[in-house]
């Protein structure tokens, strides 16, 4: 590459490059640095050493976080990647109406996330919230169709977890779109050679989609597991407030969040934080490792 | 175990796309065994002949039959046809030995035989030791062996062969189609194949249908093909160069019919001492060869002559056309005229 180039390229990547120092690296060193502190605005951080790291793991509200978040990735994960991925392949051709599907797809992405936390509110509402009464209204009296009890999203622990999850479900958009031009630029005569030779749509998906779309598949995974200890933040707070109590919906970002700016125990805050960090790339390499394995397409 | 009848019909079939034709009333039979080309310029509608009698596309109109099937309706897997594309399709996650076997293995077909079968056929099209690589490992020649390894595989009634040969270089291609022709005497397959290359069609047809704008023009053997063409399309678009139309036989010294156009192969035209008088305007010696441009009269002309006779841009020489060559074609409809 030529000085000039060199040059140029520098120079473009300059306003990036400063927002990433200034406002992610400067900022996550100071977390890394605080973590090792008692800090609390008002009087200067005093170096405790490991004692937060200590003391995280003798506390049982971040363990019940740590155990929030940990179902939250394993449950939320694979069904937005999947549903992704199912709106992708139902939505890919070009049919009346596609157009239409596709931007519901995208569109719950797309709202702010307090005024899309505020609609699940209402949706959720045990009284006059639509949810409850169309589960109230297709069953029997007080009951689902399946014989269950009907759902307290707001003050049922595991109704609360589960409110959270099918709230992420939907905020799938930018997945879908990637899920829906990786699929777009697949070449159709890999389909119509398996048509021609017989086989079944489960076949086809099996054998050919599956394999062909690996690659943004396990982009996906990844990219999802980092997300989900991050994106259950505003529904737990507005939502549920991290309840119903103690802390059914508390995760490891509102645990985070409350300790250091309700109880303004930042070092403490940091550390957990740096923990989320530790846990999540432990995550992504577990993952890694098991789907490094698998046979990607190589266009 | 017998052969099925392999015998394709189509009875006139049309295919329309929003209402613009790209097929029009074809009938076209090829015989069991046989090799036929369909040839055209692109956008004749010859692909989509054959993606007709793949069921890749529904007919608008007519019957397509299959031995005695009626596959006009069917599926494209209910219709037992192999097809080559011109791309190869080759799924890029599957070795060359999975890629031959996945007709074998999406029909359930016991492992032990899929892969008897596919050693099989890749002893035929000589690609056994290519087996276990991708086709990101394999060149251009060794995918398109694995297309045809996958299309014998499964034994069907008839092989569909979009431009198989189009993505080679001039060499690879010259090669391949020997092969190819080698294979088809070899299993005795019923295929339908299409190109624009007319040196294809010439040299792997038995028998050859020259589709223009969705219509057939001709179907014969290469032979009349070359020698009595239906028409001035088939005349000129078969030949490189391309056949000499003239208006009247007048300028060349021909008595011909009113009304009828003069049809002279570059081959036919005789350079030398006695006939018309003409002016060379360019050489373009190919080899042991030369395109001679002439002007004769107020006409151009080609001429093929060897490359070692001394002629250059501005002289004067003679030219001759030999009855026998010169084909007439109706100015009008451009349709092969008698000789009266």
């Amino acid at each position: 590459m030529e000085l000039r180039d060199r040059r140029q390229l520098a120079l473009m990547l300059a306003p990036y490059l400063l927002g990433l120092v200034a406002l992610v690296a400067v900022p996550a060193l100071f977390t890394f640095a605080l973590a090792l502190t008692e800090y609390d605005l008002i009087r200067s951080p005093r170096f405790i050493g490991l004692d937060n790291v200590r003391e995280l793991a003798g506390d049982e509200i971040f363990h019940t976080a740590l155990l929030n978040s940990a179902v939250f990735a394993a449950i939320a994960v694979p069904l937005r990647v999947g549903a992704a991925l199912v709106l992708a392949l139902l939505l890919h051709r070009r049919f009346r109406g596609a157009g239409s599907g596709r931007a519901a797809a995208v569109l719950p992405t797309v709202i702010p996330d307090v005024a899309y936390g505020l609609l699940w509110l209402w949706l959720l509402n045990p009284l006059y919230g639509p949810i409850t009464l169309f589960l109230g209204w297709i069953g029997p009296p007080g009951k689902t169709i399946w014989g269950l009890a009907l759902p307290q999203f707001l003050t049922h622990p595991n109704d609360a977890r589960a409110a959270i999850i099918l709230m992420s479900v939907f905020t799938i958009g930018e997945g879908f779109v990637l899920f829906l031009v990786a699929r777009q630029s697949l070449p159709g005569e890999l389909y119509e050679l398996a048509a021609i030779e017989d086989a079944t749509a489960w076949s086809v998906f099996r054998r050919v989609t599956l394999p062909l779309l690996a690659p943004i598949l396990v982009l996906l995974l990844l990219r999802d597991t980092i997300l989900s200890f991050q994106l259950n933040f505003v529904p737990a707070l507005v939502v549920t407030d991290g309840g119903p109590p103690p802390y059914s919906t508390t995760y490891l970002p509102l645990f985070v969040y409350r300790t250091g700016f309700e109880y303004l125990r930042y070092g403490y805050a940091s550390a957990a934080t740096v923990l989320m960090f530790v846990l999540t790339a432990a995550a992504v390499w577990l993952q890694w490792l098991v789907l490094r394995r698998a046979r990607f397409a190589s266009f | 175990m017998a052969r099925p009848v392999s015998l394709v019909r189509l009875e006139r079939v049309s295919k329309e796309y929003d209402g613009v034709s790209a097929v029009r009333e074809l009938e076209l039979e090829v015989a069991d065994g046989e090799l036929l080309v369909v040839l055209g310029p692109s956008g004749c509608g010859k692909s989509t002949v054959l993606r007709l009698v793949a069921g890749l596309e529904e007919a608008t109109a007519g019957r397509i039959m299959i031995g005695e099937r009626d596959v006009t309706r069917l599926s494209p897997g209910r219709r037992n046809v192999s097809m080559v594309f011109q791309s190869y399709a080759l799924f890029p996650h599957l070795t060359a030995a999975e890629n031959i076997g996945f007709g074998l293995v999406v029909r359930e077909v016991r492992r032990a035989e899929v892969r008897e079968r596919v050693a099989r056929a890749a002893a035929l099209v000589d690609c056994a030791h290519l087996l276990a690589r991708r086709p990101a490992q394999l060149s251009g020649g060794e995918r398109q062996r694995i297309a045809l390894a996958r299309a014998l595989v499964r034994e069907p009634d008839v092989f569909l062969l979009d431009e198989p040969l189009s993505n080679l270089d001039a060499e690879l291609r010259a090669q391949t189609r020997a092969e190819l022709k080698l294979l088809h005497a070899r299993v005795g397959a019923t295929m339908l194949y299409v190109t624009h290359d007319q040196i294809e069609a010439l040299t792997l047809g038995q028998r050859i249908a020259v589709l223009r704008d969705g219509e057939l023009q001709q179907l014969g053997t290469p032979n009349q093909i070359w020698r009595e063409p239906a028409n001035r399309f088939v005349g000129r678009f078969v030949g490189s160069p391309a056949m000499n139309i003239l208006s009247s036989g007048t300028a060349v010294g021909l008595d011909t019919p009113p009304g009828a156009e003069v049809g002279i192969r570059p081959e036919h035209v005789m350079l030398g001492e006695t006939g018309v008088e003409a002016t060379v305007m360019l050489v373009e010696p190919i080899g042991s060869e030369a395109l001679v441009h002439l002007r004769v009269a107020e006409a151009a002309l080609v001429a093929r002559a060897p490359a070692d006779a001394p002629r250059s841009v501005g002289d004067t020489l003679r030219v001759s056309l030999s009855r026998e060559h010169v084909h007439l074609f109706d100015a009008g409809t451009g349709e092969r005229l008698p000789w009266s």
